[in-house]
């Protein structure tokens, strides 16, 4: 349920290190070949590739505040096309075609939980954060493994729900236990 | 998203930074219980719907709030100072 983890955990009486997220992405009309694969930039926290079709695909940081609305406001619009400037100047005459905003679950360290829950019989795979749709097949794999074999798989076994109780968080940059921070 | 700030006016979302829900509560000062500092820094409610929340006005009057806003629509629905509320 991306988005949604902590409605559903609320049927289960849980509470979880999650906050739920806007996160924008961009479309801008259809040009000629121009990017061959995915780039992202760190520096600037944003990414871009090329459909089929021909249109660039972008996008950057989440919002910032609790959203369930799939939609964005604007100082972010300028914030993703500020760090595409950045990092690509030709994109400047480029057109934006369309926007959306997606809803993401956000934990407080910005890293997944792959575990058991307090409850008997319930697994929890959920705070993807921005990752969630590339993470799928090896959250999954991994996930499958958690649920046959009673144990996390060896690649996931950081990924414990209980991980911001002991202090064993997986803040990768260091950057705060606030999901807006990520 | 504009921010009816109680002292500036209705203000642009750019002028504010956010905290995240205003309900949390800190331990007791001295307090040893591990479980109400995990609660309070980690576990949210992220209700859809009516949630309130703290910004800071950091470009206006520099005061924190506390703003009731609908999550599935942005609409909002209230802002007071959270120095008022501290103190009423």
């Amino acid at each position: 349920m991306a988005g949604n983890t902590s409605r559903v955990a609320s049927l289960a009486s849980l509470r979880l290190p999650i906050e739920s997220h806007v996160l924008q992405a961009f479309v801008s009309e259809a040009i000629k070949p121009f990017i061959s694969c995915v780039v992202t930039f760190g520096a600037g926290h944003f990414y871009i590739s090329q459909s089929d079709k021909g249109g660039l695909v972008f996008g950057g940081d989440i919002d910032g505040y609790n959203s369930y609305a799939q939609r964005g406001n604007l100082p972010m619009v300028e914030d993703v096309c500020q760090s595409g400037m950045a990092l690509m100047p030709a994109l400047g005459r480029v057109r934006v075609l369309r926007s959306w905003g997606g809803i993401m679950d956000m934990t407080m360290d910005g890293s997944p939980i792959i575990d058991r829950a307090p409850l008997e019989g319930l697994y929890i795979n959920a705070g993807w954060c921005y990752g969630g749709f590339k993470a799928t097949p090896a959250s999954g794999y991994c996930f499958a493994h958690l649920l046959a074999r009673g144990e996390p798989h060896e690649t996931a076994r950081a990924y414990r729900l209980d991980r911001f109780a002991t202090g064993h968080l997986l803040d990768e940059k260091g950057q705060g236990p606030q999901p807006n921070l990520h | 998203m504009r921010i009816p700030c109680p002292f500036c006016g209705e203000r642009d979302l750019s002028e504010f930074s956010y905290l995240g829900d205003a309900g949390y509560r800190r331990p007791e000062l001295g307090s040893e219980n591990i479980e109400e500092f995990y609660e309070t820094v980690y576990l949210r409610d992220n209700p859809a719907g009516p949630h309130e929340e703290l910004w800071y006005h950091a470009f206006g009057c520099r005061s924190w709030l506390i703003v009731t806003r609908d999550t599935r629509t942005h609409e909002i629905l209230a802002a007071r100072l959270s120095k008022q509320a501290a103190l009423a």
